[in-house]
């Protein structure tokens, strides 16, 4: 480049460049609404085609079922976030729930039974962190590996067999709160537990530092070290909060079935992952959000359940639910490859 | 006169913004070694680009064996014998060398399977006509780096190339190694092969090259028989211009007192027992060719990659400095080379990047993150640095270069950074927002701030810089006074010769 040229052409930088770009980020919001707006047509299309499908009780149900999924798709959404992936969280399911089974039936308290349950599968998560930062695998890898050592670890620990728990281990999954009629059931704990989650997760990700690091990190690893962020913490601690929601999801069902569920869980992470990329998140990483992770889920369980109102078999429902899948991924790579 | 295999006349490329290749003019002829020097910038690049058929002319012919030609594209020049060798390999490591040789054309058999027997035999036969002795059947990442660019340079043959470029071929090479790929291309020119010789070292060039032809800004300056011209005059005519009024004034002088000391930083195989120091109050450059470890100084200053050995000391005390973490803790910052790569996290926002490396000072209370403390220092820089965005939670992948530059630099100053590392700050931006960086940083330096700029244009180096150090192969090889340098004197010692042995070169050259 001529340098006698552009000491004659020195001028202000023409701003052109950067006024340009305001469409983008206005279609960024636009696709969150479109999300939204899907989720609404589909209670609509529901509402109009089923006739019980708009009603408190049906409501409630699909809430209490899609709770679970909810709460795993939080969880996988920080790992994915940080460019990673948890296949492990189907086995961290049935691990956590019945570690804590066990833990109750030995007759330790209902809540300290919980708590280990809990813990199992934040170690699960811290084991996967360490894995994937120290040992530097990929996190397909690790967590694969760590789907097939949790499930051994549960299934041989159970010799693979179902143990009921004591009565009062049931109270989490099954009770309700609000209770008032035949009419209005009442909220099922696990609904609220899933709207703590999402509250809790959702404001940790959006307002505080370690949430911020997530996106950085998964946006981009190199440039996030060199400012001074511990890249490492950061992946570690997205693996520990994805544990922790596979152990709580691993407690609730435990605790609705009464019993613990070696065998159970399994292919739940690919359900999570479905929920997770439904609501916008990116497998290229940096780019996610909780809410998206919630509406996503909310779409996988409208459909499974105004499917199953419309007489559509569990097979058909695999079918609709794996189009949208990729419907909405396809969606997402079409935007930014026009970028 | 011997035959010209291919002319270039009068041919003009632009970019927007950019006159790339100006009128310029060039001939190659059957079986010599013809060299192109100039400039990062002077257009080789560009030339090259259009002779492989990688880019097309706005203006101007390319003559071929005598009749006019126009690649549509890179495939077009290789089937009709115009192989290009670039600095970076293209090989896939894990397949052999003849697979490599002949990817995307294998010999197959009547039944449509790849002949392997023939391939190898093929591939045998071309690396014998080079006079190598490489097992085809040996897997590419089994084989030194030399070696990769040999079966390069054979792949580039089993097209029948008559005319073969290469783009600083020796870069990653070592000393012997050079000399094997001087020997291969001995070889070819004996063999009619016209060969374009791109490389930044002008000490090899004597080896090799029978004429020379000097590029800068965009256009021919010269062509010469390579025996009738010096080294002193190669340099004039690539550097050839005076420093015009690009760079704001220098308003202060540095100090000097002692900001950063580096004593006998070692990096084994990358950095040989470096030592210099940073005043405070001062810009301090470092020159030095590709790969001669600028960055790779300041990423080891950083704690981005690994020391072997040395000592890193701050006014007057030593810094223990394991990760980016701790020299950042230090005050020191690092602005890299390449900001899309390892800069700026790209998908996220301005406010974002620009906080990023300082969180604690937006969110005080239970590591919470003040919106109105982020926005408000991200505006502060907004308007200080005039970075020009729709709004201050804009992607900054939607930035201009420039404007992504500046983010970089706020994202440090908002680190009250006590010494910044630039590294190549103007690579890729506009001229306005150049002069606005260099501006930036003479501030900085009137502030008490250490500024260290690394950079491969020598006239940026000259017009802001009090002091120099150049590199060559991981050396220190001279720290020079700005004022009382030249850009021929850095030159030189970038490429590893000291003003005598270049005389003694030179009048070594004249007796030839």
């Amino acid at each position: 480049m001529s340098m006698s040229n552009e000491a004659q052409v020195l001028a202000p930088p023409p701003p052109t460049a950067s006024l340009a770009v305001a469409p983008f980020a206005r279609k960024l919001s636009l696709d969150k609404l479109m999300i939204s707006l899907a989720f609404v047509a589909l209670i609509i299309i529901f509402s109009l085609t089923a006739k019980n499908f708009f009603t408190v009780r049906n409501v409630l149900t699909l809430a209490l079922q899609t709770s679970t999924i909810t709460i795993m798709g939080i969880g996988v959404t920080f790992t994915i976030i940080t460019g990673g992936i948890d296949l492990s969280i189907g086995s961290v399911v049935a691990l956590s729930g019945t570690v804590a089974v066990m833990a109750a039936n030995v007759g330790l308290p209902i809540w300290l039974s919980m708590t280990i349950g809990l813990a199992s599968g934040v170690l699960c998560g811290f084991l996967n962190g360490i894995i994937i930062t120290g040992m530097k695998l990929p996190p397909f890898i690790a967590t694969l590996g760590m789907m097939m050592v949790a499930r051994g670890v549960v299934l041989t620990i159970t010799n693979a067999m179902s143990k009921p728990a004591p009565d009062a281990f049931g109270h989490l999954g099954n009770d309700t709160l609000f209770r008032y009629s035949r009419q209005f059931p009442g909220i099922a704990y696990p609904v609220f537990i899933m709207i703590l989650v999402a509250l809790a997760f959702g404001f940790f990700l959006r307002k505080t530092r370690m949430g911020r690091y997530t996106y950085a990190v998964g946006s981009n690893e190199e440039a996030s070290r060199l400012s001074g962020i511990k890249v490492k913490r950061v992946k570690i601690v997205a693996y520990m909060i994805c544990g922790f929601c596979a152990a709580l999801t691993g407690i609730i069902l435990a605790s609705r079935m009464v019993t613990s569920q070696p065998n159970g869980g399994v292919s739940y992470e690919l359900n999570a992952i479905a929920s997770s990329v439904i609501g916008g998140t990116s497998l290229m990483g940096g780019i996610g959000t909780v809410g998206g992770a919630v509406i996503g889920s909310f779409i996988i369980g409208i459909l499974a359940v105004g499917l199953t109102m419309q007489g559509a078999s569990y097979f058909v429902q695999q079918i609709v639910i794996g189009v949208v899948v990729i419907v909405s991924v396809a969606f997402d790579q079409f935007r930014y490859q026009k970028k | 006169m011997p035959e010209t295999l291919l002319q270039v006349t009068e041919v003009s490329k632009g970019f927007p913004g950019v006159l790339a290749l100006d009128k310029v003019s060039f001939e190659l002829r059957k079986g010599e070694v013809h060299a192109l020097v100039g400039e990062n910038g002077a257009g080789k690049s560009t030339l090259m680009k259009i002779l492989s058929g990688v880019y097309q002319p706005d203006a101007g012919t390319l003559t071929y064996k005598g009749k006019e030609v126009r690649f549509q594209d890179s495939r077009e020049a290789s089937a009709a014998g115009i192989g290009i060798i670039y600095q970076e390999l293209n090989l896939i490591p894990h397949l052999t060398v003849a697979q490599n040789i002949f990817i995307g054309r294998e010999p197959r058999t009547w039944l449509g399977y790849i002949d392997d027997p023939k391939m190898n035999a093929d591939a045998c036969a071309i690396l014998g006509r080079l006079n190598l002795s490489i097992d085809p059947a040996t897997r590419l990442n089994e084989l030194s780096i030399s070696k990769q660019q040999m079966v390069e340079i054979a792949k580039a043959l089993s097209h029948d190339s008559e005319v073969l470029i290469m783009d600083e071929p020796t870069s990653a090479l070592t000393e012997s190694e050079i000399d094997e790929l001087f020997k291969v291309i001995h070889t070819l020119r004996n063999r009619g092969v016209g060969i374009i010789y791109i490389s930044h070292r002008l000490d090899e060039l004597k080896h090799i090259v029978d004429r020379i032809t000097i590029f800068r800004d965009g256009r021919t300056i010269a062509t010469r028989e390579y025996a009738a011209i010096t080294m002193d005059e190669i340099i004039q005519k690539m550097v050839g211009r005076k420093l015009e009024n690009m760079f704001p004034p220098r308003t202060n002088l540095p100090t000097g007192e002692k900001l950063l000391e580096v004593k006998h930083l070692v990096r084994t195989g990358i950095l040989k027992d470096i030592s210099f120091d940073v005043f405070r109050g001062e810009i301090l450059g470092i020159a030095g060719l590709m790969g001669a470890g600028r960055s790779e100084l300041a990423r080891a200053i950083f704690g981005a990659d690994p020391i072997t050995s040395g000592d890193i000391l701050m006014d007057g005390r030593k810094l223990d400095i394991h990760s980016p973490v701790d020299a950042i803790r230090h005050g020191i910052a690092y602005l890299s080379e390449n900001r899309k790569e390892d800069g700026l996290a790209i998908k996220m926002t301005l406010d974002q990047n620009v906080t990023m490396a300082n969180m604690d000072q937006v969110s005080k209370r239970f590591t919470i993150i003040s919106r109105t403390q982020e926005l408000q220092a991200t505006q502060t820089f907004v308007d200080e640095l005039e970075i020009h965005t729709s709004s201050l939670t804009q992607v900054v992948n939607n930035l201009s270069g420039g404007n992504q530059q500046k983010v970089v630099i706020a994202k440090w100053l908002f680190r009250d950074s006590r010494i910044l590392i630039f590294d190549e700050p103007t690579r890729g931006i506009d001229v306005g927002a150049k002069f606005a960086i260099y501006a930036l940083m003479e501030r900085l330096s009137r502030q008490g701030v250490g500024v260290v700029m690394i950079s491969s244009e020598l006239p940026e180096i000259l017009g802001m810089t009090d002091r120099v150090l150049v590199l060559h192969e991981g050396r220190l090889t001279a720290t020079l006074r700005t004022r009382d340098t030249s850009q021929e004197e850095i030159l030189n010692y970038a490429a590893g010769l000291n003003p005598e042995a270049v005389q003694a070169g030179l009048a070594a050259a004249q007796n030839r």
